[in-house]
């Protein structure tokens, strides 16, 4: 098998308050492929996506990024948050600066940057997520949404090869949501790898690539998406359900595989429609 | 606060360069303060509130609510000026022109002086004032940390916001000790919420490369001479108006 991009293999954090929040864990990200990390809340996803760029050092166990041991002194990390970018759950959390612009530029500034170039990495940032006409705004007056979006472009203005997010879609109406997975989508097809936690099977079920299942600090199998969800098994071990279309397929006898994915809201009304008037 | 914020950021002047109208407004607080307050001081704020309203387009409500705090603290101050008391034979209370006049100066020269300052703190946000601060040469850390505050000020009046909301919707509000309690207990929980936040924004920035130095990028101001030269002509006009003025008066 191919070297993962990013592989984790036995990871173990405990805080210094004693909780011990990943408990012997192994994970792979593979290049240009989207990859949800499900487990229920609390179950450790933040904890583990704050050890994909270096913020958190594990206890104990080992994390390689293209195949070499990652380490953690400065040069080397400021080269590995280049690569992996991180976005967190709240976006109050990772924005500083007064407007939307400063905002993203900090990123691109910190690489070396210089002013000019800076500037078209901002342009090409907002552009990606579609808030080009935001870049003037007071930070203070976004939206959650918004808020959201410009944290995204914050990281993105940076390049990197793996985009972390950590619940993207927390806290979005669903409108946000669609808009914001439209973005995502397009930057997966540009060549990102995507990697997302969440605890909404439905989500993992219909945008994920593969999902790993995530429980009290390990991940009890990693896979294609229609395989893992599809394991009832599992799913009962992590306290997670099964997503409602695999359930309505699977009472209407269709097959799902990777092969023939049925995964939309309109997939299933076509099929309904289908059977509806093959009864009439 | 919210208010003034607002139209800071959204006045039809935002994008003007800081100094087209720090240049003015400082101008006009210079001339306030040194020439003869009764000729010079009605015009300056005449002058400005109209600037104010007609040129940057901030509402006359905005405008007077901003200059009403500091305009019933004057006012409360002009008895104090204007009646001495009198202790040489028992106690009177007498009027006293001279101090009634010098109350009257005093209160219109700090009124305009308020208005110069009201003009910039609407029309301009406090992150361009800063920027502003920066040419000057006033250290980057500083600025770095008045922006930083500025910041986290409207994320915490947020949390405030929504965590009073909370409590009243339990009746935390109900009685006066209470109310004390809740705040107390707010209070408390927003120190603690602040040092979290505080922790994981440091986290948020180290993903993006932070060292210890928060750079961004400035924005680019084009100067209007033009501009410039039509509100330092507006000053120096108000200065000649009011020496003139002056002169016909004395
Ligand atoms: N800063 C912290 N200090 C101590 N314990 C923590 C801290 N952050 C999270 N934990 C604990 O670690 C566990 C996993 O938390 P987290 O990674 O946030 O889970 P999730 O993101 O899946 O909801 C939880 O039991 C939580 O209480
Ligand atoms: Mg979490």
């Amino acid at each position: 098998m191919n070297e993962p991009l990013l592989a984790v293999r036995d990871l173990e954090y405990v805080y210094p308050g004693g909780v011990a929040a990943l408990r012997g864990l192994d994970l792979r990200i593979e290049q240009g492929r989207k990859l949800a990390i499900l487990g229920s809340n609390g179950s450790g996803k933040t904890t583990l996506l704050l050890h994909l760029n270096g913020l958190c050092k594990p206890t104990r166990g080992e994390i390689r990024l293209e195949g070499q041991p990652v380490s953690y002194d400065h040069r080397a990390l400021n080269d590995w948050r280049r690569r992996v970018g991180l976005i967190l759950q709240e976006p109050d959390d990772q924005l500083f600066a007064a407007t939307v612009s400063q905002d993203v530029s900090f990123g691109p500034l910190n690489l070396g940057l210089s002013n000019a170039d800076a500037r078209e990495r901002v342009r090409e940032a907002l552009e990606a997520l579609r808030i080009l006409h935001l870049a003037d705004r007071a930070t203070h007056t976004l939206s959650f949404g918004q808020k959201k979006r410009v944290a995204i472009a914050g990281v993105l203005a940076m390049r990197p090869e793996i985009l972390v997010l950590d619940e993207p879609t927390a806290g979005l109406d669903s409108h946000g949501v669609t808009h914001l997975l439209g973005a995502l989508e397009q930057l997966h097809e540009a060549g990102a790898t995507l990697v997302f936690s969440t605890h909404d099977v439905e989500l993992a079920y219909a945008w994920a690539d593969d999902v790993a299942v995530f429980h009290d600090g390990v991940v009890l199998r990693q896979g294609e998406t229609v395989a893992m969800l599809s394991d009832r098994e599992l799913l009962r071990r992590a306290r997670l359900r099964c997503p409602l279309l695999l359930e309505v397929a699977e009472a209407l006898g269709v097959e799902v595989s990777a092969a023939s994915p049925f995964r939309s809201r309109e997939a299933l009304l076509v099929l309904l429609q289908e059977r509806c008037a093959g009864q009439g | 606060m919210r208010a003034i914020d607002h139209h800071a950021w959204t006045n039809r002047w935002r994008d003007w360069h800081p100094v087209e109208k720090g240049l003015p407004a400082i101008g006009l607080l210079t001339l306030t303060l040194i020439l003869p307050p009764l000729t010079t001081a009605p015009l300056v704020l005449a002058g400005v509130m109209l600037t104010t309203v007609y040129g940057a387009g901030i509402p006359w409500k905005t405008l007077l609510s901003v200059l009403a705090a500091p305009a019933t603290f004057l006012l409360a101050g002009i008895p104090f000026l204007a009646i001495s008391i009198d202790f040489t034979s028992g106690f009177a209370l007498t009027f006293s022109p001279e101090g009634f006049q010098l109350a009257l100066q005093t209160m219109i020269r700090a009124l305009a002086a308020m208005s110069c300052l009201a003009f910039l703190i609407l029309t301009m946000p406090l992150t361009d004032g800063v920027l502003l601060l920066r040419r000057m040469g006033v250290p980057a850390g500083i600025i770095e940390l008045i922006l930083l505050i500025y910041r986290l000020i409207f994320v915490f009046a947020e949390r405030a916001l929504t965590g009073r909301q909370a409590q009243a919707g339990r009746l935390g509000y109900s009685r006066l000790d209470r109310s004390v309690r809740s705040l107390g207990l707010l209070g408390g929980n927003l120190f603690q919420r602040a040092l979290e936040q505080a922790r994981r924004l440091e986290m948020g920035l180290m993903a993006r490369g932070y060292t210890g130095e928060l750079r961004v990028l400035t924005p680019r101001w084009k100067l209007s001479w033009m501009r410039l030269a039509v509100g330092v002509a507006g000053v120096s006009l108000t200065g000649l108006a009011s020496s003139w003025l002056a002169r016909g008066l004395l």
